[in-house]
């Protein structure tokens, strides 16, 4: 996961790698999903999520598309 | 002679003891530390790191007993600097970079880099909230692709 600082430098990164475009957050968006990724991870308790533990979080930050699956 | 398999709670005091020694230390601890600390021996210490990487609870460098990554932590230095509660941290990537601060709920200043033009990102995390920035965050591979190749993903 890399930044941008603009969707002009991400075009033209992607056309430099000769890659397929995936998926892009803002800051804000990347923060929420930063927060609800990460923010028991000190937890001596934290033993790793289920699969639809992580579909909830990314549904909660509005990532719902094939890409996130 | 196989190495018998350390218990489950003490296996999950190890990743404990590796995490809080990231958040003390800023890096990784090493192996004889780790066996030190739970009086195991090498190979106990060892066999412990694998069960982890394999249950994706940390990765280890391909054919070593090194901690890599310890997610949001970087066991290497990258170009996704953290600094938070008086020291630097390295991310393994733009979200990790932010991931730092959200596991140690501390404010940061996050310093990158943009991957096209290599100007400064710069970003701040003050009481839960970030700073308002124009750049993107890109995420190249798939979901369900992202643990074939964690390094690249």
């Amino acid at each position: 996961m890399l930044f941008f600082r603009s969707e002009a430098d991400l075009k033209a990164w992607l056309q430099s790698k000769n890659a397929a475009r995936g998926a892009t957050l803002t800051i804000s968006q990347l923060w929420q999903l930063s927060q609800l990724w990460y923010h028991n991870r000190m937890d001596v308790e934290y033993h790793g999520r289920s699969l639809e533990q992580v579909q909830a979080i990314f549904k909660k930050v509005g990532l719902v598309s094939e890409f996130w699956r | 002679m196989p190495v018998k398999p350390l218990p489950e709670n003490r296996l999950w005091d190890i990743r404990a003891f590796v995490y809080r020694h990231f958040a003390d230390t800023t890096h990784a601890p090493g192996l004889d530390e780790t066996a030190a600390a739970f009086a195991l021996t090498q190979e106990q210490a060892a066999s412990a790191f694998e069960d982890l990487h394999h249950r994706h609870a940390f990765f280890l460098a391909p054919g070593a007993h090194e901690i890599l990554m310890a997610n949001p932590f970087s066991g290497i230095e990258t170009p996704f600097r953290v600094h938070a509660d008086g020291k630097t941290y390295y991310a393994n990537c733009a979200w990790d970079s932010l991931g730092i601060p959200a596991a140690l709920h501390a404010d940061a200043d996050v310093e990158a880099v943009c991957s096209q033009s290599r100007q400064p990102i710069n970003l701040q995390v003050r009481a839960g909230h970030v700073s308002t920035s124009g750049a993107l965050v890109h995420f190249l591979v798939p979901f369900e692709h992202w643990y074939d190749d964690l390094v690249f993903t």
